[in-house]
């Protein structure tokens, strides 16, 4: 009886209160981290020089830095400069900013594999670059790079537990503080992970779903 | 570029003098010639002589180093980008590998210059790119993607697509060289019916035949440059320049063999 007790009184509100944190987490990264990685990608192909390089240096960066090196750095490191985040917002910017850089090299490797005949299809009926980039470009590089993507986003709800590192208690940091108080590691962190496969578990189910609704003959998504 | 008003007498499409390099390698040496309403001109030429070079550099998709095209008497600045928006709408281009949009429909790839470039709206634009479609013989596959289509079909939805801009010159560069033996009638009789229709046109191409029953006069072209024009009966068997019968020669001989072949 105990144990249901604890179960209902300890592990579930601290699990409801983590997973919340999590996709809170985990929702506003991958929208910021898409779109960055989006602008950055295609800044790398199809930008003026300056803009090119600053978006390849951007990528080398926040591919080379470990996370966990990067969120000390948002959260401790800009304090001593008075630059003062709140956990949660410290962690938000450490994995947009690392995500939106791995998503970044599968746009531009999809823009890449885009042959150039279907920018000169488009020149040809009076579209401008630009234009071109949007309405014919980018919608089958997106196309191209979902798979790659999508991967990428399922790996960003796995690191969004480094978050309480920076004391951004989310999933894992409820399991973590809970467990050492009761010494349940075993119990709680089994808990925290199938919760965690749960979330991938819907993540994949959408992404299939967005594969499927944007699939065209000549660019289904691959059979697995 | 307002044409309505132009004398007859202006051709369509004047080009000047063209030349453009690659590196340290003089791809297109000084080309000129001029087109007038309903003119077809066909290039013959050996591969590698430039003439998929020339086709881009008339619309500005290759920028060449030296010289000059005439729309209507015109001349068009590349660097007025609502101008070369504007001409290259009115110089349509034919690929030899179609270049169609792959994620888009064949309807899709007829109506998305019409509503992006034309800034007409959609339905309107749905109705002009079916019409399109019908006329080069494919309402009813609309709704397949490039890659459900074959060569020859691809290719005349590119040609759709190309007339749905309202192009006064049509510049085709080996429409049917991608395709299997048994799609190119398709598509020559889309170009005969196009030609039927009044278009101007150039057209490059290895079909001789093709080119002679179509062509009011043959250009031979290699090295950069135009060796030599005329109508298509003295190009093919009278030529006056040597290396232009050499050519010719060898590829009627290669077009009766593969007769004897059938
Ligand atoms: N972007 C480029 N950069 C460098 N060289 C080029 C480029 N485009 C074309 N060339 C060169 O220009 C020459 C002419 O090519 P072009 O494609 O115009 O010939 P072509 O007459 O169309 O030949 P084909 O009958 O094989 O289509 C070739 O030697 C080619 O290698
Ligand atoms: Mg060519």
């Amino acid at each position: 009886m105990s144990e249901f007790l604890f179960l209902r009184n300890e592990v579930a509100p601290a699990m409801i209160r983590g997973v919340w944190m999590s996709i809170k987490l985990i929702v506003p990264s991958a929208v910021f981290g898409l779109v960055i990685g989006i602008i950055t990608g295609t800044l790398r192909v199809y930008g003026h020089a300056v803009l090119k390089s600053v978006a390849n240096i951007y990528v080398t960066l926040f591919r080379g830095f470990p996370l966990l090196v990067q969120l000390y750095l948002w959260y401790f490191g800009l304090a001593r400069f008075g630059i003062y985040f709140s956990p949660y917002t410290a962690a938000v910017i450490g994995f947009s900013l690392c995500s939106g850089a791995y998503h970044s090299e599968y746009i531009r490797g999809a823009l890449l594999s885009i042959k150039e005949g279907q920018m000169l299809g488009a020149q040809s009926l009076g579209f401008s670059k630009t234009q071109a980039l949007f309405s014919i470009i980018l919608p089958q590089a997106v196309r191209r790079a979902l798979p790659g993507c999508g991967n990428e986003l399922i790996y960003l709800i796995k690191y969004s537990s480094l978050a309480y590192m920076v004391t951004c208690i989310e999933l894992t940091g409820e399991a973590k503080i809970l467990a050492s108080l009761y010494f349940k590691y075993m119990e709680l962190f089994l808990i925290a992970g199938a919760i965690y496969l749960f979330l991938v578990s819907i993540a994949t189910w959408i992404l299939n779903h967005v594969e499927g609704w944007l699939a065209v003959p000549g660019f289904e998504p691959p059979r697995t | 570029m307002k044409d309505s008003a132009m004398p007859a007498n202006v051709p369509v499409l004047r080009i000047e003098n063209i030349k453009k390099r690659f590196g340290d390698k003089e791809i297109l040496k000084g080309v000129s010639f001029e087109l007038n309403r309903g003119d077809i001109k066909a290039i013959i030429g050996p591969s590698g002589g430039g003439k998929s070079t020339l086709l881009h550099c008339i619309n500005f998709l290759t920028l060449f180093d030296e010289g000059h095209v005439y729309l209507n008497g015109i001349e068009i600045d590349h660097a007025n980008k609502r101008e070369l928006y504007a001409y290259r709408q009115k110089v349509g281009m034919i690929f030899q590998d179609f270049n169609l949009f792959d994620h888009l429909s064949a309807l899709q790839n007829v109506q998305i210059g019409l509503v992006r470039v034309k800034k007409i709206p959609k339905a309107e634009a749905r109705e002009r790119a079916v019409a399109e479609l019908e006329r080069v013989g494919l309402k009813e596959h609309m709704n397949k993607y490039p890659a459900e289509l074959s060569g020859g079909q691809k290719q005349r939805v590119s040609i759709a697509r190309a007339l749905a801009m309202d192009p006064e010159v049509m510049l085709l560069d080996e429409p049917t060289s991608a395709l299997d033996p048994e799609l190119v009638g398709e598509v020559h009789s889309v170009i005969q019916k196009l030609a039927a229709g009044g278009m101007t046109m150039i057209l490059v191409t290895h079909e001789i035949g093709f080119a002679g029953s179509l062509a009011k006069e043959i250009m031979f072209m290699d090295e950069g440059v135009i060796v030599e024009k005329g109508p298509p009966r003295k190009i093919l068997y009278e030529a006056s320049q040597a290396r232009t019968r050499e050519f010719c020669d060898k590829i009627i001989h290669f077009h009766h063999r593969e007769d004897d072949q059938e």
